[in-house]
Order: structure tokens, then C-alpha cells, then sequence
């Protein structure tokens, strides 16, 4: 039986592995698509590591609530983000973010 | 009951809100509904921006005097108050903020009313998103806990996304709204990795908590965890309060978006969340180990202060937009209130000093962007300095108007930007902090060059021949913002006292 102490660290190092790819990914890739996908893999790492911090403390249920909290409002961001990148794709006919570049001085 | 009292202000605001909303979705269309000849939708939306915009200030000003009344009850002695802890705190410090918010919030909204109408951007869904957004800026600003944080930050920004985007045909519009959507998602998961790191190092999302597991000698907590946490944490508002190096967004959000939209995000998103950093700060990281100039936050804080001073001033000197100068003004004003932070290691009255310069700053740069756009009007919307060559001669209300504002954010005595600076450095001598003073009082003199040269354009040039010359906007609505906005400036200027001691009184609550 493996101690509960050190399955924690291992879904920490994964949440944080996820964090980090999606970090990269929104600062690397240009596709307001991907970078928007990147920005979900973030919150979701985030979900992992607040459920699993809360095994760790289990007297209460905090941690959970927030990955509850935290799915609904990713969603919501979700949406109006989506509608944000659909009303530049129609000026543009493009979703790459390095295309908006009409405000640079 | 007693807990919904409380949190009056919120209330108004959220139920205004939703008002507004039915107001705006069930109101009698000017027009049959369809499209115009410019291929605009016409629904019940359309053409009533104004008087919509009447209520909405109406609804915000009404939260502001609330506030006021909470304050002068007293938030100590509101039994309800602890039943909505820690995810809203209602002491003396929200309570000033909330003020502060909803007079910058008020006076935006009053601009929108003259604005949107003269621009052709005739469009009602304005009011809602500001209300809602609000309802975020001061659950963000009274939040003591990640998760009330996180959710009054999100509910600010999305209102926020979709008022820069409001003009949905303009390629500029749509790119500022792309850039700040994706920067700020990217802030709001930086931020919430951080509070699960910090959850996961001390077992409490609420920064009381946090703060306690840290001071608390008998279990330690891993320091890396709460270092980590802290800097990912710090990260994320920074974002928010546009300090350089996370300011990327903020010029291009700022000038893609309609005035009104910026004159908005300066007020209240700015000022929130430097509610919400000298909050976290001074509750959760207020332990020695933290908060002292070997180690923890100060020093960081520091940097950040003296890049986000120095590069807002000097790249603001070289815009030829004014609003886009406007922009990178606002990312030196974050850079002094972050001396002000700094200084509360130290000092007494640095937290005071915070409080007193958002206020200060709220006023003077909601009045700023007002003033922009008196000066222009329909297809002519001035935006550059040529734009506004000879105005104050030849309309002399307009050209007095933004001097007074442009002169209260450089810093002249009487107005409120003066004494906002003045005791901002006045704390980081206090705390021993010379050079940041002295780096911040130099600062001031260069961000003075490009504040007086939009006066030496507005009364000592003359348009170029054949250059179109800018009329300004007639608007009972802008007018009376300007009004607004010019007493508070001009009030907070020559009575100083009255607003330092509110100040004083709201951080000795703040548990800091």
C-alpha cells in the first residue's frame, strides 16, 4: 500500500506538468483557438491541484468547492471568449493572434 | 437580512444591474426591428443608449452614497456582516473602495450616455455589462479569500471583454478585445495556480488563514509552496494593475476600446485590484518573514514600481495618440501607488497613502477621458495631437476642462493628484525608502513633459492648413461628468484632510 503522502506529490507534479505545458503553449503557439485551449489546460491543472491538496486536508471541502467554482467560470470565459475570436475572424478571415496588429505604433 | 445590508452597495449594483438588463431587452424599439441602411441591427437596444445611461450613473452613484451611509453607521457594528465573510469583508477599507469604484464607474457610465449616441455606436448592452462588471470590481476589492477573489476578478473581466469588443465592426476594437481576453485568462490561471499552491502549503483558501498557518511557528509550512504560490498570486494582479512587465495588453485594450469602455478600465478595473493586492498583502503576507526588505515581497515590488514608473513615462512622451499616451500614463500612475504598496512595510500611513491615490487617480483619469472625448464629435473623434491643436482658444470650456484633469495626474497642486502623489512618497520616506522616493519624484517631473505638451498643442498651436479642425461634442451627459469629476479633483485638492483621514481610518480596519 503506498502512503496517501506521496500519491499527493504525484498528482502535485502532474497538475504542475500540465500548468507548465499549458503556460508554454499559450505563449508559443499564435492560434487564438490553441491559446484559448492552453488557457482551459491551465484551469484544469488548477482543478487537479486544488483536488488533490484536498485529500491532503481533508477536514473540510474548500479546495473542491473552488474546482467547482472554477469549472463554471472557465466556462463562462469560454463563451465570451469564443464569441470574441468569431467577431475577429470575421474583420480578418484569421484566428492568429500575431495577425492583430493594426493598434502598433 | 442583517448580512444583506451589509452588502448593500453590491446589491444596488447587482440588482440595478439586472434591472437595467430587462430595461434595456423589453423597452419599445425606435425603429421596426431589423437592419439599417449601414447594415446596423436595429432591436430594442438601439438608440436608447442615453437614457439608459441616465439610469445606470443613477444606479452607481446611488451605491456610492450607500457606501457612504454604511461608513457613517459604521461596517463594525453590522451584526449580518459576518455571515458573507471571508468571501466579501465589508470594513471600512471596502467601503472606501466601493466609493471610489462606483463614482469612477458613475462618471464612465455618464460619458457612455454622450458618447455612444454621437459615435453611432447607439447600443444599450453598454450599461448591463458596466453594472455586472462592477458587481466583480467590488467583490474583487472586498474579497479576502482565492476563491472570492478569483470570481469577482472573472466577473469584472468578462464585462470588461465584451465592452472593449462592443464595436463589433471595427477591426481595432475586435484585436483589443482579442489581446485582453487572452492576456487576462492567462492572468486569471496564474493567479488561481498560485492560490492552489498556497492551499496546498497552509490547508486555508481564506488569506486570514493563510496568513495565520504561516506566522504559526509550530507547523511549518513548505516555503516553496508559499513562495511559489506568492509569486504566481503577485503575477496575476500585476496583470491586472498593468505593471510592467505584464503590461502588453494595456495600451492596445486601451486605445482599440470606446472611450467610455477606457475610461472604465482605468477607473475601476485598476483601482479593484490594487484593493485586491494591498488586501492579499497586508492579511496573508503580512508576516516578518515576508514583508521586510531582505526578503518576501518589498523588494519585488520595488522593481516592479521603478520599471512600470520609468518605462510608462518614457514611452508615454513618445505616443502621438493622446489616448494612447493616456494608456501608458496609466501604467506610470500604477508604478507610484506601487511605491505607496512598498512603502507599507514600513510606514504607518503607506497603506493610507494607496487608498488616497486611487481615489485620486480615479477621479482625475476617469476626468481625462472624458474631457477626449468632449473634444471630439461625430466622424471626427479626437485621438492625436494635431487633433486638438488650438482648441483651448477656440473652445475655451473644453480646453479648460482637460487641463484641469491632465494638470491633477502630472501632479500641480490644488488638485488631487498632487496631494495623491505627496503622501505616496511621503510613505516611502517614512520608510526609509530615499531613492525610491527620489525615483518616483523624478519620474513625476518627466511624465510632466507629455501632460503639458497636449497643453502646448490645445493653446499655442493652430491647426494645420487643411487639416480638418476638431469641434467639441454639445452633451448634457459628458458635461456632467466633467462636473463631477472636476469637484472631486478639485475637492479632494483643496481639502485634503477630510479624504487622508477617511483613508487612515478605512486601512486601521484592514487587519493589516
Amino acid at each position: 500500500m503506498i502512503p496517501i503522502g506521496n500519491v499527493i506529490e504525484h498528482y502535485v507534479l502532474l497538475a504542475s506538468v500540465i500548468f507548465v505545458l499549458g503556460a508554454v503553449g499559450f505563449l508559443v503557439r499564435r492560434n487564438a483557438l490553441v491559446q484559448l485551449m492552453s488557457v482551459e489546460l491551465m484551469l484544469n491543472a488548477v482543478n487537479l491541484a486544488l483536488v488533490a491538496f484536498n485529500r491532503q486536508h481533508s477536514s473540510d471541502m474548500n479546495g473542491q468547492m473552488v474546482s467547482f467554482f472554477v469549472i463554471a467560470v472557465a466556462a463562462a470565459e469560454a463563451a465570451v471568449g469564443l464569441a470574441i475570436v468569431l467577431s475577429f475572424y470575421r474583420l480578418k478571415s484569421s484566428v492568429f493572434s500575431d495577425e492583430a496588429d493594426s493598434l502598433r505604433h | 437580512m442583517n448580512a444583506l445590508l451589509a452588502i448593500a452597495p453590491l446589491l444596488v449594483v447587482g440588482i440595478g444591474g439586472l434591472l437595467i438588463m430587462l430595461a434595456e431587452a423589453f423597452g419599445k424599439p425606435q425603429a421596426p426591428e431589423g437592419f439599417d441602411s449601414a447594415g446596423r441591427v436595429i432591436d430594442a437596444g438601439a438608440g436608447r443608449s442615453a437614457e439608459i445611461a441616465l439610469g445606470a450613473a443613477v444606479i452607481l452613484f446611488a451605491s456610492a452614497i450607500t457606501s457612504v451611509g454604511l461608513w457613517l453607521v459604521g461596517p463594525e457594528t453590522l451584526e449580518g456582516a459576518a455571515a458573507v465573510q471571508p468571501y466579501l469583508v465589508v470594513d471600512r477599507f471596502s467601503l472606501f473602495f466601493w466609493f471610489t469604484l462606483c463614482t469612477g464607474g458613475g462618471i464612465a457610465c455618464l460619458l457612455a450616455g454622450g458618447y455612444l449616441p454621437e459615435h453611432g455606436l447607439d447600443r444599450a448592452e453598454f450599461f448591463p455589462l458596466a453594472l455586472f462588471s462592477m458587481v466583480g470590481a467590488m467583490a474583487l476589492s472586498a474579497s479576502s479569500d482565492v476563491l472570492g477573489l478569483f470570481v469577482g476578478l472573472e466577473t469584472m473581466s468578462i464585462g470588461v471583454y465584451a465592452m472593449i469588443g462592443l464595436r463589433r465592426g471595427n477591426v481595432r476594437a475586435s484585436e483589443a478585445a482579442l489581446k485582453y481576453f487572452l492576456l487576462g485568462g492567462f492572468a486569471a490561471g496564474l493567479l488561481l495556480f498560485g492560490g492552489a499552491l498556497l492551499y496546498g502549503a497552509t490547508g486555508h483558501t481564506d488569506f486570514v488563514g493563510i496568513g495565520a498557518a504561516i506566522a504559526d511557528a509550530n507547523s511549518p509550512v513548505s516555503a516553496g509552496l508559499v513562495l511559489g504560490g506568492l509569486a504566481l498570486l503577485l503575477g496575476g494582479l500585476a496583470f491586472k494593475v498593468s505593471a510592467v512587465p505584464f503590461h502588453m495588453w494595456t495600451p492596445d485594450a486601451y486605445e482599440g476600446a470606446p472611450t467610455p469602455a477606457t475610461s472604465f478600465m482605468a477607473a475601476a478595473v485598476k483601482t479593484a485590484a490594487f484593493a485586491s493586492l494591498l488586501r492579499v498583502l497586508l492579511t496573508g503576507f503580512g508576516d516578518p518573514r515576508l514583508m521586510s526588505w531582505g526578503a518576501g515581497w518589498p523588494p519585488v515590488l520595488a522593481v516592479l514600481a521603478i520599471v512600470t514608473m520609468t518605462y510608462g513615462n518614457l514611452v508615454a512622451g513618445r505616443q502621438e495618440s493622446v489616448k494612447r499616451m493616456l494608456a501608458y500614463s496609466s501604467i506610470a500612475h500604477a508604478g507610484y501607488a506601487l511605491v505607496g504598496v512598498v512603502s507599507v512595510m514600513g510606514s504607518k500611513s503607506g497603506a493610507a497613502s494607496v487608498l488616497f491615490y486611487m481615489l485620486g487617480y480615479t477621479v482625475s483619469t476617469a476626468g481625462a477621458f472624458g474631457a477626449l472625448i468632449l473634444c471630439g464629435r461625430r466622424g471626427a473623434e479626437a485621438v492625436s495631437y494635431e487633433d486638438l491643436a488650438g482648441i483651448g482658444r477656440r473652445h475655451p470650456a473644453a480646453g479648460i476642462a482637460f487641463a484641469f484633469f491632465l494638470l491633477s495626474l502630472a501632479g500641480v497642486p490644488p488638485t488631487a493628484g498632487f496631494f495623491a502623489k505627496l503622501n505616496v512618497f511621503g510613505a516611502a520616506i517614512e520608510s526609509e525608502l530615499y531613492w525610491l522616493a527620489v525615483i518616483g519624484l523624478l519620474n513625476s517631473v518627466v511624465g510632466a513633459y507629455y501632460y503639458l505638451r497636449v497643453l502646448v498643442y490645445m493653446y499655442m498651436r493652430e491647426p494645420a492648413p487643411g487639416a480638418p479642425i476638431a469641434t467639441p461634442m454639445r452633451s448634457g451627459y459628458v458635461a456632467t461628468a466633467l462636473v463631477v469629476a472636476a469637484i472631486l479633483v478639485l475637492g479632494i485638492g483643496l481639502l485634503p484632510g477630510l479624504s487622508l483621514e477617511a483613508a487612515t481610518l478605512a486601512t486601521l480596519k484592514s487587519g493589516g
